[in-house]
């Protein structure tokens, strides 16, 4: 059936295949929170679809943050492992299922990240990340979503706010250590950490409806 | 709670939607949280503004083969839970709602969770309204060959994993009416897939069945399947799996709502 030969499991996936595709509904065409609820029932192709659909998005969270793939791809590991056990909990009136996975694989890099306790970024890769996350394609220029809102913010903020905004959002830096980083007053970091906050938040106004 | 409580948790509430606010700062800001509602409107905006920011970071493709180990390492096809929720997750999902604000309270409320007991969770129910219903799949004689699973949601879908043994298509199986309660569906022959495949059926509680598909089995009578289909959760009763011949393979209840 399938040209690889490990017999009975692989035509079995097959099956599965076969049967959606006849009924014209691919499990990748359901939608993220069916497919949540499907990796709850411990499903192996719902699982594969769900880990497909997302992988990705988990993947460059963490290897961002911890600038190890090896370690990135333990996390992301991890995030699935924990997606699956705590389907139950996901609510999506809170927010979108992308939010919440996005939200799982930031804890834990962070958490890796702190664990390691090492200086959380290098001056170098804090520039690149700061290129990466406020580059504006000519395709994204005419995009209304949150996300590109938000870029343009960032993009637009005083350097140090936007270093500020992204080794706390990012990196998980704390005001401490910012402060420390930048070689400047605790009180300085806070308070760039709060004026960027701000900045931010009055882009994001007119999106609040849909997040109650 | 003062306007001076609030002031101070103004004071660090960016910190703390950014998740980078230290143990004890976090402890006292969370538990003014949970008693101040415009404190928790603000603090869940600036968590929309940290989700927002993780949204900035490009995709990755990850190294090879890691679907595979990530699938492998769940414990799939064991279901994760049971059909409700049990104490603890119950617990989590509790203080994440009291916390109230959004997947960083999500968060939040995990990484305290054991240490403080949820105060006053509101009064909304945890998770989603939908259920996943499941159960085992059995043949006429009780025998355990499968699961299905069907979810109540929209869009609904049921899937199901069968392990019926070499040989199901043969003489194992029994005609329907021997298993006592399947000529109630006049017209459901029709259904009846062709030879080395099944078909599956949902069977409801005013005794009528709605054929969903069929798919093929491999030579040892094992296969996976899952296809959308609205599935009421009021009126769905079990399914039926029945060979080419109309006889039925296996049939699975789906246990009353709210009775476990
Ligand atoms: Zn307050």
């Amino acid at each position: 059936m399938i040209p690889r030969g490990t017999g009975g499991i692989r035509s079995a996936r097959f099956a599965v295949s076969t049967g959606m595709r006849r009924l014209g509904l691919p499990l990748g065409r359901l939608s993220d929170e069916a497919l949540l609820a499907g990796l709850a029932t411990g499903a192996p192709e719902v699982a594969l679809a769900f880990v497909r659909r997302f992988q990705r998005m988990v993947f460059g969270i963490a290897v961002a943050v911890v600038d190890d793939p090896q370690l990135a791809e333990d996390i992301a590991q991890q995030t699935f492992e924990r997606a699956w056990r705590h389907a139950q909990v996901y609510d999506s009136r809170r927010g979108s299922v992308k939010t919440w996975l996005a939200t799982i694989a930031h804890n834990l890099a962070i958490d890796a990240v702190r664990a390691r306790n090492a200086t959380p970024v290098s001056p170098e890769d804090l520039d690149a990340l700061l290129g990466v996350v406020t580059r504006t394609p000519e395709q994204w220029a005419l995009a209304d979503d949150a996300a590109s809102r938000i870029r343009a913010a960032v993009a637009g903020l005083p350097p140090q706010q936007a270093r500020a905004v992204v080794m706390a959002g990012i990196y998980g830096m704390t005001a401490r250590q910012i402060s420390e980083f930048e070689g400047i007053p605790l009180g300085t970091a806070k308070t760039r950490i709060r004026t960027a906050m701000g900045k931010l938040r009055t882009v994001l106004g007119p999106e609040r409806a849909d997040h109650d | 709670m003062t306007d001076r409580d609030c002031e101070r948790l103004r004071a660090v509430a960016d910190e703390l939607a950014l998740g980078i606010l230290p143990g004890q700062e976090r402890a006292e800001a969370i538990a003014h949280l949970d008693r101040c509602p415009a404190c928790r409107e603000h603090v869940e905006q600036l968590t929309l503004v940290a989700d927002g920011l993780l949204s900035l970071l490009p995709d990755s493709e990850p190294p090879a083969g890691f679907e595979t180990r990530v699938t492998d390492g769940l414990r799939l096809n064991r279901p994760a839970r049971r059909r409700r929720p049990r104490a603890g997750v119950a617990v989590a999902a509790a203080t994440a709602i009291a916390l109230g604000f959004g997947f960083g309270g999500w968060a939040v409320g995990t990484a305290i969770e054991g240490t403080s007991a949820p105060s006053s969770p509101r009064s909304e129910p945890s998770g989603s309204e939908h259920e996943l219903l499941e159960a085992s799949l059995l043949t006429v004689d009780h025998r355990p060959v499968g699961r299905i699973f069907a979810y109540t949601g929209s869009p609904g879908w049921v899937y199901m994993s069968v392990d019926l043994g070499p040989g199901w298509s043969g003489s194992d199986s029994r005609p329907a009416d021997e298993s006592g309660s399947e000529d109630e569906t006049a017209g459901s022959r029709e259904a009846y897939p062709e030879a080395g495949e099944i078909s599956c059926r949902l069977e409801r509680t005013d005794g009528t069945s709605v054929h969903i598909g069929e798919f093929p089995l491999d030579d040892a009578g094992r296969g996976h399947w899952g296809a959308p289909t609205r599935v009421a959760p009021d009126t769905v009763s079990g399914a039926r799996l029945l060979a080419a011949d109309g006889s039925v393979l296996a049939t699975a209840h789906f246990a009353a709502q709210q009775n476990r």
